[in-house]
């Protein structure tokens, strides 16, 4: 098991009061499987990745990666493993070049060496952005190509686990194919993904789990 | 406004109450024109009144006991009045600040006021009022409202970078990773009008300190090497003062395990 989580619990104290978001969630992921996260609106599943990635405060469980509890590593090493890209793409201000070498300023990727400019064209052609310099102002970007720049920029850093939540909530049939083909390599590779889902399906997943009154169940590919 | 010591010419009681007067046109204008300001304008010229005279009163008597302890005293004092203010008008910045303002407060405007008293003006005893309390004066004032504006710009430039600063530590940013943007545009936003009114000085407008020099009669060339003095002073302390006060607080916003506290989310708390 490459990544699993046991008795994830969080209560939210937002309106309408206190209630459970998470009761006693469990989960794992296996290296190179795709697994979706279905459910209702407000059902919790950006919280659920959240917990997984330990941003949440106040969310407990139990939490390991390769087989080594959330605990013996440090949050941000933890969070470059299992990395999370949120519903909404956040760019930098600064150049797209900039902003998919962003990792690469951290310190917990100090040791690491960013990818040559080729690779970073090579990328972006992978997921239908190949007119897209890399000279150009990220601000410039239209929400669907910002989203793909930030999937990027996470993919590019070659974690463990990608949490991505409703990674083609803004765009269209055929970008949504090419996200999907770049996240199928990816777990090709040996990656493990957890997907937010809404809408279209597509066989990439091995798994469906629905998350519904704060529990998880499997309800088949 | 008129801060006559021992002046040239000295106002009495008839020329203050002249003064009111035109405050008290500026109360007909309001009514006239339903502005609704009658009443705030009346509280701030009582205010004006008296809490001037009071500080006059106050200074006359700690001059005349030129004691080092009532000296230190009141510069605490002053800092902790600062360091309140400051915490009132940052609204965005989290519990807990009102620590980190007094300690800068306390650090910026000891170092700062008794360099230039002991080091520039080389006053003698080192503790004589009457140049440590206005000196000091002068340095938290200023100090104070660039840090209230750091404080309040880092914050609220946090919350509008909310998704940037999520996505930069899912990416595994540490907390100061996240955060730099804000702060050093905060620390610029702080600093920013200090450099404007150096720049500005003896041209567009006379500084306050030179202004009441030379009314009360002194030369004007001395009272312009003392206003350098001044206006460099405030300056570096607004500079240390902002950089220090984000610095000790920017962290409050993120968790022990670094992650931001949204604004949605604190208020569930």
């Amino acid at each position: 098991m490459l990544l699993s989580a046991e008795g994830l619990t969080f209560t939210s104290h937002a309106d309408p009061g206190p209630h459970v978001v998470l009761e006693r969630v469990s989960l794992g992921l296996e290296a190179g499987e795709i697994v979706d996260v279905r459910g209702p609106s407000g059902s919790g599943k950006t919280t659920l990745l959240r917990a997984l990635a330990r941003l949440l405060p106040d969310a407990v469980g139990t939490l390991t990666l390769a087989g080594r509890p959330a605990a013996e590593y440090a949050p941000a090493e933890w969070r470059s493993r299992v990395t999370l890209l949120p519903q909404t793409a956040a760019m930098r201000p600064g150049t797209v070049r900039e902003n998919l070498l962003l990792p690469w300023d951290l310190k917990v990727r100090s040791a690491g060496h960013p990818p040559p400019d080729g690779a970073l064209e090579q990328a972006l052609h992978d997921v239908g952005l190949a007119e897209i310099a890399l000279g150009r102002d990220a601000s410039r970007l239209s929400v669907g190509q910002a989203a793909r720049v930030a999937l990027l920029r996470a993919v590019l850093t070659r974690p463990d686990v990608l949490l991505l939540d409703e990674p083609d909530a803004n765009l269209d049939d055929e970008s949504s194919a090419q996200v999907s083909a770049m996240t199928g390599r990816f777990a090709a590779a040996g990656g493990a993904i957890l997907r937010v889902r809404h809408q279209r399906g597509d066989v990439a997943a091995a798994r469906t789990l629905r998350l519904v009154g704060g529990h998880l169940t499997e309800v088949g590919p | 406004m008129n801060e006559l010591v021992g002046g040239v010419i000295e106002i009495g009681w008839p020329q203050l109450l002249l003064s009111t007067g035109f405050v008290v046109v500026v109360g007909v204008l309001s009514l006239r024109l339903s502005l609704g300001l009658e009443r705030d304008l009346a509280i701030a010229t009582i205010r004006t009144f008296l809490q001037l005279v009071a500080l006059g009163l106050v200074l006359r008597w700690v001059f005349g006991i030129d004691s080092p302890w009532l000296v230190l005293a009141i510069l605490v004092f002053m800092m902790a009045a600062a360091a309140q203010t400051i915490v009132k008008r940052a609204p965005d910045a989290p519990p807990g600040i009102l620590g980190s303002s007094m300690a800068t407060m306390l650090l910026t405007g000891f170092t700062v006021t008794f360099a230039v008293t002991g080091l520039i003006v080389q006053v003698e005893p080192w503790y004589r009022a009457q140049y440590v309390i206005p000196i000091a004066g002068m340095v938290l004032g200023n100090s104070m409202n660039g840090i209230a504006l750091a404080l309040e710009r880092t914050f609220a430039d946090l919350d509008a970078r909310a998704g940037e600063v999520l996505a930069l530590t899912a990416l595994g940013a540490t907390p100061w990773e996240a955060a730099g943007d804000s702060v050093r545009v905060a620390i610029r936003a702080g600093l920013i009008p200090t450099i404007n009114a150096m720049a500005a000085a003896g041209i567009v407008f006379i500084p306050g300190m030179m202004t009441g020099q030379v009314l009360a009669g002194a030369d004007p060339l001395a009272a312009a090497y003392y206003q350098v003095v001044v206006m460099l002073m405030v300056s570096a302390a607004t500079a240390f003062g902002s950089v220090l006060a984000v610095l000790l607080s920017f962290r409050k916003r993120f968790t022990a395990d670094g992650v931001y506290i949204e604004k949605g989310y604190r208020t569930q708390l």
